[in-house]
Parts: structure tokens; sequence; C-alpha cells
């Protein structure tokens, strides 16, 4: 007998009697998700812009509000020059990024291992949570959101949605799922060392959210 | 599966005991995570219904593990992911070193997974001749110290400060700038970075598995799981069969219960869904993933009375409370897993003979109970390995003896009033002036603390010898 | 009160109490009493078992269970002054008999009219002690079966509260085990002497002249704990001081 077949009957011979049928089995997990407004925390403001934007804020991030995706070049001029960064950074290689007039700056595509800075756009926010959402893609590649010190990112006040079930509820089947989700939730930290907090692990240290009120 | 498991737990013990430094380090972690904790649940006035929910949640799926394990094989297999099953700790192993070797690997990076430790992997990779980078900070300190993890959450704590500069020093080049957490976390960033970059495959844990997309599910607050899954060219995912659930709003749920009860956080800073490998196209990812299902004991515990325990979802809470582990630290328990948890799962995984202390070093105070976010009654399951070692015969002689007397007693009121009558006015003897300093036969009690004699007769003697209800004679 | 509404209450002494410290199950009557209680002390007590079942010997603790049951089930109500024993009778009997079709539902039905006398006092009676006296300062600490098998917490406090003169210190970490046990504490004497050690610290840093609990076990823990030390801080089960005793000897001194 295989390792499958036998874990799957010593389980099924575990669980004893007749098995549920796929239907029922559904019906629970459905029933397993009621009244979600029971078993999550309320947002902590009145609209998911703001919630958003205190949990972000409360995490560490810092957040920018402009009115256009054009605004974008010269949002990230002030953050980079804010934080004394040099004016050549990894840009994503959205379709959104490529057509805007960086000006001043100069984006790049690949990103180093050791890259100071980068722009990357994000597909939703969490206002829940603060968190922000990355898919893998063409045009997103997952080590920009990783491999920097300062990630800045894009996002589009009209895509923040407001708890964790409605992100989850966009993935169902693995049709709608990307090879690599990622819900970002602060910037990357460590408490290994005598549970005392430090930024900036492995992944970014600083995390700079860009939101655009475009809709 | 650790070495350490050779060594008696009372010798490990009164090591721990006697090593201040690791006190110390105990104390600061534990100590920021329960107060972090109960800020966090201070913040969350759902937590109790979220709590019942996330239990029902894992009872759901163990409920109805078959259905899922083949709902997330189906999804998984769709998404370009290949899955694999182990029944033990020796198939899973065999089963990644395969995978190593077909796909040429030199080097792999690992992000932290206790379900790697629980397996021997690291130990395996080892023997197979393939270098192994830990990529997890604690896991790197670990692995520069060669020892295991003593804590599922924060497997460096009993390492100070200190301690982590002077092993950093002797390893990285160049050195961390002193010795404050804030430059040892930069040097490892910088070393490691190189690694993650250049490792042939990546392996990592889960901690959900999603059956309706075939993803995986994994926590992370430095970012190290991204980097050790994205750049290789195969991705391989460990993971226990418990880890199911039926979708990511579920996954969602016990998140919320897990992050708090582990950190104190709401959310952890990445938490990732991994569905299969790169996909045409995309800009970054592996070319290859598998996952391995391993068993290891968990389709045995459906059947029996520790069934409960499927439920955990290794957030540590139930240590960090546990006034034993707080005292001697994650070393001590000679298994993969410490503390509560660790004294029920030990025995399932090394045999209860090998592991017998672990049920009974433990004061049955209930608070791992009060603190696990899944509802798991630990000390229940703690006692139910006592029956299992008390039918076994584990027991000693002298033990067996000792309580068979006192049940015959105790069974025997009118021969127990005599006996305890003689017991206590031998006692009295002993402690005229109230205390008594030594007791031969009590010399664990009175070794450490004094005893307070008895204050006369007993309750019964005076009681009956009034032969009245009221009595005067109080104080 | 007439004689009708009085409930008839058996006084179930524990073992410790009888051997130990009789003044807890006499300070058990006078207050049960006082609360309008007619209390009997039914000879076929010995213990509750706890020695067999913490050690896994569950056929042994099934027998003195069944003993206990048969003693107590002709009662209104069985009381404990000991959280832990309460909590034995309350949660272990019923678990432990669950599938014995005769003594399972007796073992439930005396689970339900078991309480710990604290929580009976406050719950149940809704008694508050009147004329108490006592100088000083006292913390408390909330022994762990009662505090997390029965939910003990704010009975003994509301109890004390009625004691004039009586200062209640905060206790940091009052909810943390002793390190007792029962049979953890002699088999593994170093853990559980270093746990008492902390909360020996805990207690010191009070600054009360008293140590407060409701289970004999965890005082005569950290009694001997802090008495190895020189420690000038007084133990009493709170019961004791309840029923005026607090001017007597306090554990471990010399009546
Ligand atoms: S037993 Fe409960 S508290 Fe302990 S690690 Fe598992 S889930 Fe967390």
């Amino acid at each position: 007998m295989s390792a499958r077949d036998s874990i799957l009957s010593a389980i099924r011979t575990g669980l004893g009697g007749s098995r549920n049928d796929p239907a029922a089995i559904a019906a629970e997990a459905a029933d397993l998700l009621a009244a979600p407004e029971t078993i999550r925390p309320p947002l902590v403001a009145a609209t998911l812009v703001d919630a958003f934007c205190e949990k972000s804020e409360a995490l560490g991030a810092t957040v920018d509000r402009i009115g256009s995706i054009d605004e974008v070049p010269a949002s990230v001029g002030r953050y980079l020059e804010g934080q004394g960064l040099s004016a050549e950074i990894a840009v994503e290689s959205a379709a959104l990024f490529r057509d805007l007039d960086w000006g001043d700056l100069r984006p790049r595509l690949a990103v180093a291992p050791d890259a100071p800075a980068a722009v990357g756009l994000a597909r939703h926010g969490i206002a829940e949570s603060g968190s922000l959402v990355i898919h893998s893609g063409k045009e997103t590649r997952i080590l920009l959101a990783f491999l920097p010190l300062h990630h800045i990112v894009v996002l589009r006040a009209a895509s923040i949605v407001s708890h964790l079930e409605d992100y989850a509820a966009l993935l169902v089947g693995h049709e709608t799922s990307p090879r690599n989700a990622v819900l970002i939730t602060g910037p990357s930290g460590t408490t290994d060392i005598e549970g005392s907090y430090v930024r900036g692990a492995h992944g970014p240290g600083f995390v700079h959210v860009i939101l655009v009120f475009d809709a | 599966m650790n070495a350490t498991t050779r060594t008696g737990f009372k010798a490990r013990s009164d090591a721990a005991l006697a090593n201040p430094t690791l006190k110390t380090a105990i104390d600061r972690t534990t100590g920021t995570a329960e107060r972090k904790r109960a800020a966090a649940l201070a913040g969350f006035a759902e937590y109790e219904a979220a709590r019942s929910r996330g239990s029902a949640i894992k009872d759901h799926v163990i409920a109805n593990l078959d259905h899922y394990l083949e709902m997330f094989e189906r999804n998984a297999t769709a998404s370009g992911a290949k899955v694999h099953w182990a029944a033990t700790e020796s198939e899973a192993c065999d089963i990644v070193i395969r995978l190593c070797r077909e796909a040429g690997a030199k080097r792999v990076t690992r992000s932290k997974s206790m379900l790697g430790e629980e397996i021997g992997l690291p130990d395996a990779l080892g023997s197979a001749g393939i270098e192994r980078v830990e990529t997890d900070l604690a896991e790197h300190i670990i692995q520069l110290a060669g020892e295991h993890p003593s804590h599922i959450i924060w497997p460096a704590m009993h390492r100070t400060r200190e301690q982590v500069a002077e092993l950093f020093n002797a390893d990285h080049k160049p050195p961390p700038a002193d010795d404050e957490a804030a430059s040892m976390v930069q040097s490892a960033r910088h070393v490691l970075r190189g690694k993650f970059l250049s490792a042939d495959v990546g392996i990592s844990g889960a901690n959900f598995l999603i059956a309706d997309t075939g993803a995986t599910c994994t926590v992370t607050n430095e970012g190290n799981a991204e980097l050790t899954t994205t750049p290789p060219r195969v991705h391989i995912v460990t993971a226990g069969i418990e880890k199911l659930v039926p979708s990511t709003s579920h996954a969602m749920a016990l998140l919320r219960l897990l992050v708090r009860s582990a950190t104190g956080g709401e959310l952890t800073q990445y938490t990732t869904f991994h569905c299969g490998p790169k996909r045409p196209g995309d800009a970054d990812g592996p070319e290859k993933m598998h996952i391995v299902l391993v068993d290891n004991g968990r389709s045995e515990m459906i059947a029996n009375e520790f069934r409960d325990m499927l439920r955990c979802i290794r957030c540590g809470a139930c240590m960090n409370h546990c006034v034993v582990y707080r005292q001697i630290g994650g070393h001590a328990y000679g298994g993969t897993y410490p503390g509560p948890m660790g004294a029920v799962l030990t025995p399932v995984l090394d045999g209860l003979a090998q592991s017998r202390d672990l049920p009974f070093a433990c004061t049955m105070n209930g608070r791992c109970a009060e603190v696990c976010p899944v509802e798991i009654p630990l000390p229940t399951l703690l006692r139910a390995w006592r029956g299992r070692s008390w039918r076994a015969g584990l027991e000693g002689p002298r033990m067996r003896a000792g309580l068979a007397a006192w049940a015959g007693l105790a069974r025997r009121p009118g021969l127990y009033r005599m006996a305890s009558g003689i017991g206590v006015r031998a006692l009295r003897l002993l402690g005229r002036s109230g205390w008594i300093g030594s007791l031969p036969f009590a010399g664990g009690w009175t070794r450490h603390r004094d005893l307070p004699g008895p204050t006369g007769g007993t309750f019964m003697e005076r009681y009956t010898a009034r032969g009245a209800r009221r009595p005067e004679d109080r104080r | 009160m007439t004689r009708a509404t009085r409930p008839r209450v058996g006084l179930f002494v524990t073992c410790l109490v009888d051997a130990m410290r009789p003044e807890i199950g006499f300070a058990a009557i006078r207050l049960l009493e006082d609360a309008g209680c007619d209390v009997e002390v039914p000879t076929r007590q010995t213990c509750c078992g706890q020695p067999a079942y913490n050690s896994g010997d569950d056929a042994s603790t099934a027998a003195v269970a069944r003993q206990v049951i048969a003693a107590f089930e002709p009662f209104d109500h069985l009381i404990v002054p000991s959280g832990s024993c309460a909590g034995t009778i309350r949660h272990g009997y019923p678990a432990l008999l669950a599938s014995d079709a005769d003594w399972g539902p007796r073992a439930a039905r005396l689970a339900e009219k078991t309480h710990e006398i604290m929580s009976y006092l406050v719950d149940i009676r809704d008694y508050t002690p009147g004329g108490l006296r006592l100088e000083g300062s006292a913390t408390y600490h909330d022994s762990c079966a009662g505090l997390r098998e029965l939910g003990i917490h704010d009975q003994p406090r509301r109890l004390l509260a009625a004691v004039d003169g009586l200062e209640m210190r905060p206790l940091d970490g009052e909810n943390v085990c002793c390190g007792f046990g029962g049979m953890f504490c002699v088999k593994y004497p170093a853990i559980s002497d270093a746990i008492v050690g902390e909360k020996a610290d805990t207690v010191e840093r009070s600054g009360a002249d008293m140590l407060l609990a409701g289970d004999l076990g965890c005082l005569m823990n950290m009694a001997g704990k802090l008495n190895r030390r020189g420690s000038k801080v007084r133990c009493f089960h709170t019961i004791e001081i309840l029923a005026g005793g607090g001017n007597g000897p306090a554990i471990g001194e010399k009546p």
C-alpha cells in the first residue's frame, strides 16, 4: 500500500463509521464562517481609508495621500529626498508606472540584492489590519517587495477592502490564486533576540504607502 | 528526535535550573510575550467567540480530514505542485532528500518549520551532504550553535543577546558592530543575503494548507520565507496533515488567533500563500513546487484520547505561560516540542517510555489550557498520559507500593482514621516548634522548604471527641 | 430561618485539613452555620482521591470516588474548603465514571451540588460575615484549581472586604501557580522549589503581613518556603480569617 493510501485509510478507520457527503461538509464549513462580525475586531475608524491608515501607521509604515497616479513620481521623490536616498530606484514593471513621467528619478526594472528602495504596486489594502496585498505575476516580481530596505507601495484607495475575509473571498479555487499572494503588514522585523523588536530583519525595514485617490 | 532524549529529564532540568543565564533569557522573552498577548487580547473583544469558532473549524477539519486532504491534493496538483505523502519521519526525509538530489541541489535554504525539526530534516540534509542554510534569524543562531530550538516561536530564546553576539563574532565576516540586537540583525541580514539568491532549493513549512485552493500558507515576520521560496529553482513544503483548513477565509479566522496568541501582534508581517510553481510569464518564482504531507503519528491520534491535540496551531502561548517551562526552558523537555503541548506530543512522537517524565512534570494548574487559542484541554491530555503510564506499569515499584497502601487505607475510613491519627502524632513529635525542617521520607519537600507540622489531633478525632457539631475550641 | 429552608450540608474536610490543620474544618463549620446551614461531617470520608488521580491510577480513584458519592449523596450540598478537591469531585468524578451506568449519573448529580466553601458562601448563600475586625495587611493568592476549574476569583475578595481594618494588597502574578501540584512537588522538588521561590518573592514584594489563599496544599508550600527564607509573612486559609481566627497561630506557628 502506498503511503497515501495507508494514511488515508488510517484516518478513515480512526474516524469510523460512514463518511459525510461533500455537500454536507461544505455546508458545515460555510456555517463556520457565519456572522463574521462576531469573531473579528471592528474597524478602528469609520471609513476603510481612515482605518487602513491608522493601522499602517501604528505598524510603523508611513502614508502619503495623493490625488492621481500622475503624482506618484513626485511623491516618490519627496520620500527619497526625505530619507536621503539616491534617485536611482527599482520600479515594478507595471504598465501603470511605465507611462509616468519620472522626471529626475531614474527608475530601473532590476532590483539589486541590496537595493536601497523600490516602488511596487499593491492589489489591495486591508483596513482591518493595515495590510498591503501583492500578487506575483507577469509584472510583479515578488523579490521587489523583499530585497530593498525601503519598500514604497502604491495603493489605490478604492482597492482597500474591509476585513481579511473580504480579501480571502477573492481567492477561491487555484484558478483565482496567484502563485504567491503576500499580505504585508508593516515593515519586516524580528523579536528573535531576547524578544526585543528590531526592524528590517531580511525584508524592508521601512514601508511607505502612497495612497492614490483617483476613483 | 533530539539527541538529548537520551539523557534523563531530571538531569536536564537540574542543569537548566542551575543556569542563571538561561533563566534570564527565558524571562526576557516569555515575559514580553505574555505582556504583549495580554495587550492584544484586551483589544479584541470578540476573542472568546473567535476562539470557540477557531476550535470548531479545527474540529470540523479533523472530522473530515480524509475529504480535505484529497481536496487539497486535487487543487494543489491542478495548480502545478506535486503532492507527496509520508507516513513516518524517515519517509518524509527520504522524499525531501530525493527531491533535492533530483534538483541537483548543493545548497538549500530553509525557513523555520517545526515540522522540519520534528522529522529531523536538518540532520538528514547534513548526512546527505547538502549544505543547509537556515534563514530565520533564530534558526541561524541555532545552526551556528549546533543546537535544536528551545521554543516553537522563538527557537533561540534560551540565548541571551551577549551569547548571540559571541556566535556572530565568530562566524560573521565582518562581525557585527556591537552586541545590540539591532546590529546583530543587520549583520545576519548582510551575511544571509547572498545565500538566499544562490540556493538551488528552498524548503519551508506551512501554518495552513488551504483545501479549496491547494495553496500553503506561511507566516513570517522577517520576510525570509519569500526569500527562501522565490529565488531557488525548486520549492519544497513539508507540512503535517493536520494543517488543513477548508478555505482561505477559515485560515484568516485562525490567523487572528494564532498571531495574537503567539506574538501579541494582529497579523504577522508577512502572511503568504503559495499556490503552485511559477506560472507562464511570471516575473519570478520556482520552476517546481513539491508538498510533502507528513503523518508521523497524527492519524493515530484521531482515534485515541489525544485527538484534541490535533487542533494545535503551534502558537506557543501554552509554554509562555507555563511555570515549569519558565523555569527549565525548552531543551530540558528533550523532544522537538517543549512546554505543555510538547509534553503531550513528545510521547506520541518518541514513545511514552522515552518521555514518561513529561506528563508528570506538571502542576496541573491549567493556565496553558486557559491561554490556548483553540481550547485544547492540555491538563486532561497530560492526565491521559499518566493513566497510560500507570496501566503500562511504567511507574517504579516504590511508587506503586506507596499508592497501593494509600488506596487500601483511603477505602477503609475506620482504618484510615487510625493511621492518620498515628501519622499526625509522629509528625507532631518532629514538629514541636511548629515547623519541621527535615523529614526523612519527604526529603523532596524539606530540602527546599519547611513543613508546617500538624496543629493537634486530626480533625476527625477532635470532632468526634466533642460529639458535637458546634465545637468551642475555635481560635 | 425556618428549619425547612436550612440546607443540610455535608462537610468534606479533605485529608490535608484533617491531618495538618483541623482549624480550617472548624472554621468551615462555623461559617456554614452562620450562613444558615445545618452542617454534618460524614465519617465515611478520607480523601478525594487526588494522589491516585494525579498518578494515573484511575481504578483506585474510582473506588475512592464511589465511596465519597455514597457518603455525600444524601446531603443538599457537599462543601469543601479546597478548590482542588472540589474540582476533582465536580469534574474528575463524572469524567472518570462516565461510562458506568449506575455511578456515572450519581457522580454527575453529586458534582452539581458540590461547592468550594467561599464560592458557596457568596454565590449560593449570599453571605457576608459580620463583626470582623483584624488590623494588618494581607495579599491573596488564587489557587489554580479553584480559579480555573471553578471560577473562584471575586468571592474571597468580596468576603475579605467585610473584615474591618484589613488592608488588601495586590499580589503580582496572583493567578500564577505556586509550584505545589500535589505529587509534583515531591517528584520534581527542584522545579517546584524554583517556582515557589518566585512566588515567595512576589509575596514579599507585596509588603503584606499575611498571605491568604483557599487551598491548604498551596498554603503549606508557600508558607514552608517563606519560613525557610526567614520571612515574617504569616499564612492562613482565608476562611480562618473569616471565622475570626486571624489573631491565632498562622500556618506553621506553634499552637
Ligand atoms: S497547545 Fe494551544 S497554546 Fe499550545 S501551542 Fe498549541 S495552540 Fe498554542
